[in-house]
């Protein structure tokens, strides 16, 4: 059933991109259809493109994982648009520019920043694309029992041939669509999960007690090797061999093998988790165990503010609103259809705590969202909704990642290699695919949320500080942009990598590596300011930086 | 349509800037100004600045605020407003609350400075002088 709901999205994500271009007949239909889209259409498909994998089933995920904390992710990336809205939609629709790099390009008239701000295009998008195609193959590996890479392969495939078929024109319409499709697929089932849990079930979510005895015989699917200490003796089945009594000791569940433990036994302690419903998971802060829970809920809130207005794949949709006026409007009504989706997460990750808290143990805990139906409703009222769930998942999916393959894609034949066709532009979008599908096969033990919020700390560190001084100081130099998006991608990235490598425990450390947007983005501020202090911006600078925030209404304007 | 029209390759405004810069070389317009513009900029970017900056203070009282209001005072998970644990409610639902107004807020400030200066400088030879008035 799955299979087909999935097949539906896709199919219906190409009528409209086929509609949408028939609606258009010539040229000049093409080129001006922008200026007839309304804001609260292009709002639509803004929040269509940006509600991925990471907010369809990442956010549940991590609430059931860490905590109620966890509901801070949301919050910043509602947040963002706040910060949008004030500081560069208007603004940057009236440079004309699409992208980050065209920007820097038309504000500083420096081709090397442009192939720099490329090179930055690149690593946000790679950093996005991977979560959204592991959380596709996780979707796929839950409901049809296929290997995970088997999912993940099948994920490239799918985005390689709605790519193929045009699945992308009129990509306004198509996104809307998929805003509206992603509310429905979302706010149905969470509201038929609540009534449909009783209330017991309801009183427990809102009270929880931490999860120390299985209540009922419970089968565990390990995702990745875990180290289990377990304290007293306890049942458990090994792969479908006979109950066995282990003893008290430390014990290493390998990748793939299910444990199915009895019901009343204890539940074993997993190293550097926290198990669900206890008083730290229930603590409203993030990182609640490890000592600095206002130092982690801050650097998330930092990177998913100031980092929503980098994010490649968005700031092309804001082109599409008629002037600047237009995209002011679209980021405010985006923050209100954000704020609505954005309430239900919060059902899933309360509810997966209560019924589902054993995938904590399996480290399958992005799965919740999807696992829920059938753990409420086994017949086929529990597959419809499963379906729905799953079929919602993949549209968010396929929303983003088309949008970041295209922005990814364009960076690499408008900006980085000389001599652009179309052609080409289409053979490298394939060609990013298959890169992506190859660097998710890996990825599999890494959450969906927290990837892509260093995406979030990479932009927030790189193209935050470019367009905001870019913006509003008219002393900005192309040197000191320059210096400071190579300090900021540095420095971000660099941590982040240097956290997965080494994997560290949570902690001080692991905050500021995992998380660095807290210093991070001050320290790429600052350097932009100082490098650009040293030196003196050309003389048309002022003009430029002014002619941004001159509204269209006005006359003496050039176009 | 006529049988004889032309067909034309329609390509993103993006990849026709990229395709012209690569054949000229040279930057498509240097960024300039007429001089009673540059005044009226002046002004309009002093208005948007300072109502920006009112909202992200807003928005930083929020996100940097509230965590530390939960962090004070852990007592607030053992009260419950309607069953559910009141710092439960402070993050799922508070910030959304607070930030639609917010952003309707910022925006009917920022279009307000626009608006008025936009209708009345046709005819007005002070551009500034517009964008004060259009203040309320």
């Amino acid at each position: 059933m799955i299979g087909v709901a999935i097949v539906l999205v896709v199919l219906a994500t190409l009528l409209i991109g086929a509609r949408g271009v028939a609606a258009m007949r010539s040229t000049s239909d093409f080129l001006v259809a922008s200026r007839r889209i309304s804001p609260t259409l292009n709002a639509a498909a803004v929040s269509g493109e940006y509600l991925s994998a990471a907010s369809f089933l990442g956010v549940a995920g991590l609430v059931v994982k860490d905590g109620v904390g966890a509901l801070w992710y949301p919050v910043g990336f509602t947040a963002g648009y706040i910060a949008m809205l004030a500081l560069v939609a208007a603004p940057m629709r009236r440079t004309g520019a699409l992208t980050v790099p065209d920007f820097a390009e038309a504000r500083l008239g420096s081709p090397g920043l442009r192939k720099l701000s490329a090179v930055v295009v690149l690593v946000i998008a790679t950093l996005y694309l991977v979560p959204q195609f592991k959380a596709a193959g996780l979707v796929l590996t839950v409901v049809s029992g296929t290997p995970y890479w088997v999912g993940v392969v099948v994920a490239g495939v799918a985005v390689s041939i709605t790519l193929a078929l045009g699945g992308m024109r009129a990509a306004t319409y198509v996104q809307a669509f998929q805003f509206g499709l992603k509310l429905l697929l979302f706010v149905v089932p969470a509201l038929w999960l609540v009534l449909t849990v009783g209330a017991d079930t309801r009183r427990e979510a809102l009270s929880p007690v931490e999860f120390t005895r299985f209540e009922r015989t419970t089968p565990v699917e390990f995702r990745l090797d875990t180290r289990l200490t377990i304290t007293e003796p306890t049942p458990v089945s090994l792969s479908g061999a006979p109950v066995e009594l282990l003893g008290q000791g430390s014990y290493a569940a390998v990748a793939g093998s299910t444990w199915t433990f009895a019901e009343g036994a204890d539940v074993p302690d997993v190293a550097g988790a926290v198990p669900p419903g206890g008083e730290d998971w229930s603590r409203p802060l993030l990182d609640p165990a490890g000592g600095h829970p206002l130092l982690a809920t801050w650097s998330v809130l930092v990177a998913t503010v100031l980092g929503t207005m980098g994010l490649p794949h968005i700031i092309v949709r804001f082109h599409t609103s008629a002037d600047g006026r237009g995209a002011r409007r679209t980021a405010a009504i985006t923050v209100a259809m954000l704020s609505g989706f954005y309430l239900f997460p919060a059902v899933y990750g309360l509810l997966g705590a209560v019924l589902l808290p054993e995938l904590y143990l399996a480290g399958g805990t992005d799965t919740v969202v999807v696992a829920l139906p059938a753990r409420v409703d086994g017949g086929w009222v529990g597959e419809v909704f499963t379906a729905m769930l799953g079929a919602g998942a993949f549209a968010a999916f396929l929303a983003t990642s088309l949008g970041l393959l295209l922005a990814l894609s364009g960076a690499i034949s408008h900006d980085l290699l000389p001599g652009t066709t179309l052609r080409r532009l289409r053979s490298t979008t394939l060609g990013a695919a298959a890169c992506v599908v190859v660097l998710a096969l890996p990825a599999v033990n890494l959450d969906v949320g927290v990837l892509v919020t260093s995406a979030f700390a990479v932009a927030a560190s790189t193209f935050c500080p470019l367009l905001v001084l870019g913006i509003w100081w008219p002393r900005l130099t192309a040197r000191g942009a320059v210096v400071g998006v190579v300090v900021g991608l540095v420095s971000s990235a660099g941590s982040v990598a240097i956290d997965l490598l080494l994997g560290l425990s949570p902690g001080l450390a692991s905050i500021l590596l995992g998380q660095p947007a807290l210093w991070s983005v001050p320290l790429a501020f600052l350097t932009m300011v100082v490098v650009s202090l040293r030196g003196r911006p050309p003389a048309w600078a002022t003009a430029a930086m002014l002619r941004l925030h001159l509204d269209e209404s006005g006359p003496g304007r050039d176009r | 349509m006529t049988p004889r029209q032309r067909r034309v390759a329609v390509v993103s405004p993006q990849t026709r800037l990229a395709m012209v810069r690569r054949r000229t070389g040279i930057r498509v317009d240097v960024p300039h100004l007429a001089p009673t513009d540059v005044e009226r900029a002046r002004g309009v970017y002093r208005a948007q600045l300072r109502r920006a900056l009112a909202a992200l203070a807003v928005l930083a009282v929020l996100i940097v605020g509230l965590p530390v209001v939960l962090a004070l005072f852990p007592g607030l998970d053992g009260v419950r407003f309607a069953g559910v644990p009141v710092s439960w409610l402070a993050v799922a639902v508070l910030p959304y609350a607070v930030l639609v107004p917010l952003a309707w807020w910022q925006l009917r400030r920022a279009e307000r400075v626009e608006r008025p200066s936009g209708r009345a400088v046709r005819g007005d030879r002070h551009p500034t002088a517009a964008v004060r008035t259009g203040r309320p």
